[in-house]
Parts: structure tokens; sequence; C-alpha cells
């Protein structure tokens, strides 16, 4: 008791109010000040999102102007790639890095909307990145893309006529293609005993509860809302109807409480490993299992399964080059090797991942031994552009709705 | 009748400056109150002052301007608004509405949290506490080796020790192969597809060593001479442990509990790597989630701050107990 009164308690009060005095007139001094840091806010105009039904052809950046032709990357400087992980051959990089004197450093992020969110941050200083098309309309509407110069990319003549002009981005203004692939149904037949042909729909397969504990399907909103959509059977995967929405939303809740999956972009490395035998896959990742697989295990024992019609889910991904960026020439050096039959080959040979070249023909792919047998219908077909269902940019409102229907699935609620 | 003072009950001078000076220095002499000491003192707290203003209020104030902040129209990233006279609650009281309101879908990862950071700190304490006694009190020339060896996890990264967990608790791992004891039994399980003993393991194994060092130095400290004082009196082990050591050391619980419960309620790492599955999803992976979803930033924000009142908590209890200890030593 003796502590807490007399002088020395009347001395800690007596601080106490000067405290408070003191925080007062801080408050006072600091909020003004602090409002005058301007607050940053961007005037876009419309948002502009381009479908294969409504292609567009992108003005030229004012920010970031086109790169003179003939000039030559500088020994020694850094090129920074911003990319999925094992997404890109370490062997393409160390040639490139031979042949130019350039040094590359490569980040990595997990999915799109890491990617988006870090590098709309602020400098990071990346040259390139490799998005989808899902997510071009906004890079390029925030300035943050350096329109191509094509007289750099001489092996743009390599690429399937279909992306000669895509309807993404016009006369390439700004990307060029990287990969394709589809998102299908993965397993191993020594762990998860599937027979699609006996499920109306064959998506159903995820809801069946004999593989509860034993599933994943992929940590990306749209990838996975889509195949709920399709198992819905909704083919729009792009639907901004609320009532389709809402449906997927409790398909989605369902899987989580009667599956327990495992949301994750890995199952390249987890379904070899023997983690689980079922996941949702993209067909790129389905070729790379078996370099994945324990010595002993045969590769046959692998499957991918994509609609035989074609219409699933379709896509490919891009390289672009980011105006933040301070290596735009070796950027244009790089996307040309991309383009280089030798360089995609050998890069399709590391990441399983599909380059749209004319010498990459599907049925070669098995021939030479790119894919097994068992994993053809991995392959991706020029023709399969055409029924694909492709997961395009939405209006922001429903992009909110995606995002919030994920929200609700990945806390657990 | 008026007492009579002799000469010799008198104090002599410098009998009386002695015990003057004595009665000073039991009495704690009080600080010099000149203005050098008062700017002295100020200046010494200055790099504390700054150290707290710029690692710890001038971010808390970036967070509370994101979480009342407004939203990029099209790449849906955070624009903070550094007045509070502009803040939109919106978001704050989206989070709140999904913890309290009629559609709580954040509230089992809370409960969640709590849980398990609640059995992971129990299960770390009955580890750590025994751990730490023998080191501190009965490993005798083996202490060097011991403590040497509680430090070693330090110098592998959290992640790489979660990393080697993944490969050992595979279906085919090294921990099935072992349970199943050269084919004797017929063990399966899919340690790693969501399930919350793993994640409350993973949280013990992580953080275990967080909390021996602290508990080993609180019983280092305790005096030897009291736990033979109560021996001597007639205590037995047991009353020994209960009324001596453990109230001697309660301190030290205290700090190593919050040493592991702090870092444990904003890990997200671990369900990550050990589980990857929604249903073991803890605050740390709905502020992970939320940060990296274009246009959450705000709830992220938002839980945040909820990690942060909830921590203020343990922190007041470690404080209280702080300074009962001080109390028991006056």
């Amino acid at each position: 008791m003796g502590a807490r009164t007399g002088p020395a308690h009347d001395r800690s009060r007596q601080l106490h109010r000067r405290t408070v005095l003191r925080g007062g007139l801080l408050a006072a001094v600091g909020v003004p000040l602090l409002s005058a840091c301007q607050t940053r806010t961007h005037d876009y105009g419309e948002l502009r999102i381009p479908t294969p039904e409504n292609p567009i052809r992108w003005p030229l950046s004012k920010k970031y102007p086109i790169i003179e032709s003939g000039l030559k990357p500088q020994p020694g400087s850094v090129l920074r790639i911003y990319n999925y992980a094992d997404y890109l051959s370490p062997k393409m990089m160390k040639d490139f890095e031979a042949q130019t004197g350039v040094d590359i450093h490569l980040s990595t992020f997990n999915d799109a909307d890491e990617a988006l969110t870090k590098i709309a941050s602020g400098n990071l200083g990346f040259d390139l990145y490799f998005p989808s098309y899902d997510s071009l309309g906004k890079l390029i509407q925030a300035e943050l893309l350096r329109p191509l110069n094509q007289d750099y990319l001489t092996n743009a003549k390599n690429l399937w006529h279909s992306f000669d002009n895509p309807w993404y981005d016009l006369g390439s203004r700004y990307t060029i293609p990287y990969t394709i692939y589809s998102t299908g149904i993965g397993w191993r037949t020594d762990l998860a005993d599937v027979n699609l042909s006996q499920y109306e729909n064959p998506f159903d397969v995820f809801w069946d509860t004999q593989y509860t504990d034993n599933m994943a399907i992929l940590d990306d909103w749209h990838t996975a809302i889509g195949m709920v959509l399709m198992r819905n059977g909704v083919n729009d995967l792009n639907t901004t109807n609320s009532k389709y929405l809402e449906e997927a939303r409790v398909a989605l809740l369902d899987l989580r409480k009667t599956m327990n999956p495992k949301v994750t972009i890995q199952m390249y490395t987890d379904m070899p490993s023997g983690q689980y035998g079922l996941a949702q896959f993209w067909s790129g990742d389905a070729i790379n299992m078996p370099y994945y697989l324990p010595k002993k295990t045969p590769v046959d024992i692998l499957r991918y399964w994509f609609p035989p019609d074609g219409v699933g889910e379709i896509d490919n991904d891009l390289v672009v080059c980011l105006g933040q960026g301070s290596n735009p020439v070796a950027a244009h050096y790089f996307m040309n090797q991309i383009l280089d039959v030798t360089s995609a080959g050998q890069n399709f040979g590391f990441t399983g991942y599909q380059p749209p070249l004319k010498q990459f023909t599907p049925s070669d792919l098995v021939k030479q031994g790119y894919v097994p047998e068992n994993l053809a219908t991995a392959v991706v077909q020029e023709s399969d552009f055409k029924t694909g269902l492709p997961l395009l940019q939405l209006p922001v409102t429903a992009e909110n709705e995606y995002h919030q229907i994920w929200q609700e699935f990945k806390s657990g609620g | 009748m008026a007492e009579v003072e002799t000469e010799t009950d008198r104090p002599v001078p410098d009998e009386l400056e002695e015990s003057q000076a004595s009665r000073r220095r039991g009495a704690e002499p009080e600080p010099q109150k000149g203005v050098g000491s008062r700017w002295l003192w100020g200046g010494l707290a200055l790099p504390g002052i700054v150290w707290l203003c710029l690692l710890f209020i001038a971010p808390l104030y970036v967070v509370l301007a994101i979480i009342f902040g407004g939203i990029d129209p099209i790449l849906r990233q955070p624009v903070p608004v550094w007045n509070p006279l502009d803040w939109d609650f919106s978001q704050f009281n989206f989070v709140m509405g999904r913890i309290f309101g009629p559609d709580p879908y954040f509230r089992p990862a809370m409960i969640r949290t709590v849980a398990y950071v609640a059995s992971a700190s129990l299960i770390c304490l009955v580890i750590a506490y025994p751990v730490a006694y023998f080191t501190a009190r009965l490993a005798g020339r083996w202490k060097g080796l011991l403590l040497a060896a509680l430090i070693a996890p330090f110098w592998i990264s959290y992640m790489m020790r979660m990393l080697a967990w993944v490969n050992l608790l595979q279906t085919d791992g090294l921990v099935n192969k072992t349970l199943s004891a050269g084919g004797l039994f017929n063990v399966h399980y899919a340690w790693l597809q969501g399930h919350s003993t793993t994640v409350i393991l993973g949280l013990v194994y992580g953080y275990v060593p967080y909390m021996i060092l602290p508990l080993y130095a609180g019983l280092d400290r305790a005096p030897t001479a009291m736990l033979e004082a109560a021996r001597d009196l007639g205590a037995s082990r047991f009353q020994t442990f209960y009324r001596v050591t453990w109230p001697l050391t309660r301190t030290a619980v205290v700090v190593s509990l919050l040493v592991t419960t702090l870092p444990m309620l904003g890990d997200y790492f671990t369900v990550d790597l050990l589980s990857g599955s929604p249903s073991n999803s803890m605050i740390g992976n709905l502020i992970n989630n939320s940060v990296l979803t274009p246009g959450e930033t705000g709830q992220a924000g938002a839980f945040v701050l909820i990690v942060l009142v909830v921590s203020v908590i343990p922190m007041f209890i470690y404080l209280r107990s702080t300074r009962s200890g001080t109390d028991i030593a006056v």
C-alpha cells in the first residue's frame, strides 16, 4: 500500500499527466504533418478487359518509351527476373549469362496476386515478369509495362500462327507468349483408384469421400473456382452471375468440410513423394511429375485428364518487360532467347511447360521423349485454344466476389 | 518525571554522522535533481525512444493508415490515408463483422489459433522445464555441452527445420516406416494432410528451444542456499520444488511463455508447410492470405491489430509478474 501513496505516487501521476500533454502536443503537430503526406491516387479511366470476342490493341506507354534498336546488353549489368519457382531452366539462364555477360537475379512468387501486389508496391526493379493474360490489362493500364521493340525479337517467327496477333495484345506490343497449359485432374494409380467414367461429371471426383485426406486443389482462386463452376455445369469461368457464384461458394465450402484438401501449387513434388493420390493439376506440372518420382517408382502410375472435347480451362502465360527495371535491353535479348528453339527445348525439359513454337508439335513431344505416353493427355494442341475456356481478367466487383469466396474457403471457417 | 540525558547517552558527532549515513543507505538516496543530471538521464533514454518511435510507433501508424485507408481502383493495392480525419473503417468493420457478426467465418481460425498456441505452449513448457532444470542443476560438468546443444537449433533456420519434418512425415517417410516396425504394422498415416496434431507438434518443435533458454537462465539464478534451507527444514523434494523452486522461477516461466506464444500467434509458416489445409488455418494465415490478395491488405492490417491487442494481455501479466517478483526480492 505504501508504495501507492505519498509523493512518489504523486510524482508518477504528475509524470503521467505530463506524458499525456506531450502526447497531445505531438498529435496536434504530427497529424497535420502526416496529413500533408500526399496520398497516392490514380485515375486510370475506364477499365478495359481483353477477351477473345473483344480483342484489344493497347496504346503505347507514355511513361516508358520503346527502347531504340541496335543496342547491346551491358556486360556485368544485372537482369532481374520475377517468376514462379521452378518455372525457368537454370541452364537456359546460365547460357544467357555466358553469352551476354549479364548477371541474372531470379526472384520467385507463389501466385499472381502476390506478384502483382509486390510489383505494384513500388520500385523493386524487376526487368521481366511472367503473368497470365488475366492481369495484363491491369499492368498496362497502371503503366507498369514497357512496350517491346520487335526488332530484338527475331525468334518470334517460331511461334504458332495463332499467337502472331493475340486477342489479349493485338500487335504483340507488350507481350510474348511463354508457355501454354491446360488445367485438369492428375492422380497416382497406386494411391488413388480413380475411374472418372463412373461420374456424371468427372470433376465430381474431388467430392468423392473415398479420397478424403488424399487430395489437393490448386492454390489459385480463379483456377480453383473455375473448376467448381465446371463441376456445377457452368462453362463461363468468368461469370459475374451471383447465383452461379453462390453455388460455387457452397460447393467449395462443402469440398473443404468433406474432403479436407491440401491447397497448394506444389502438387508436382507432393504427389510423386506420395503425400496424396489425387489433385487438380496444371498440365505442365503433370508432365514434370516423373522428374520428382523416387528412383524405383515407375512412371506409368501417373495420370492426367483433360476434357477430351477440349472444353476445359486452357491458358497461356506471357513474358512482359516491366518499366521499373533498369535493364530493358538485356530483357529484350532474354525474351528473344526464350523463343529460340534450343533454349525453349531446354526450358520445356526443365519446367514441363510447353512452348507454343512450331518446332514442338504435340505428336513429336511424345515421340522425342519429352512427355511419357501415359501423360500424353497433358500435351496442349493448337486447336484447344479454339474450344478451351480461358480465365480472363474480371471486372473489379466480380473479382471481389471471387476473392471473398476464396477467402472464406481458405480461412477454414 | 523528565528523563535526564547523560553524557554517555548522547551520540558523539562521528557516531551521529555514521548513523545518518547508514539511514540514508537504507532509505535509498534520492537521485540528484540538477539540470545537468536531468539532461543526462534524458539523453541516455534517447536511443531507446528513437528506437521505439522508428520500429514500433511509426510502423503501427502505417498499419493504421493502411487499415483505414483506401484501395487503388485497378491494382487493388492499399492506398494509405495519413490523416485520421479521412479514415475509412469499412475494411476493419468487415473483419469485425466476420468475427463477431452473423456470418463469422474468421472466428474458427481465431479459436483454432488460441487452441493451437495454448496446447503448443503447454507442451513446450512440459518439455522445456525438466530439460532446463536438468541442465541448470544436475548436469554438472556436462552443463557446457548441454547448453551448446540447446543453442544448436538456432543455427538452423526455422524453415529448414520444418522442411526436414516434411520429408520425415511424408506418407512413405521415416516416421511411418519407423511406426511400421519393419513391416509388422501397416502404417500409412497422412501426417501432412491437414491434421491439428501435426501442426501443434510442429509448433512445439519449432519453438521449444526458445523456451528452454529463459527457463535455464531463471533456474540457474535461483539461489541454491534457499533450496538447501528448505530441505534442512524438513521439506520433501516435492515440497521444496512446489514451495521454493517454482515460485523462484515463476517469472522465468512467464518470460519463456511470452517468448514462445507471441511469435506463435503470428505464425503461418508451420501450417503452410506441415498442413496446407484450410482446416488448420491460423490467424497468421489469414494475415498472409489477406496481404497477398489485392484489395484485402486493409483486412490484413485489422488482423494485425487484433494480434497486437491480444498480445498486450500476456505482456500485462508479465509486467505484473516481474513487479511482484521485485516486491518479493525487496
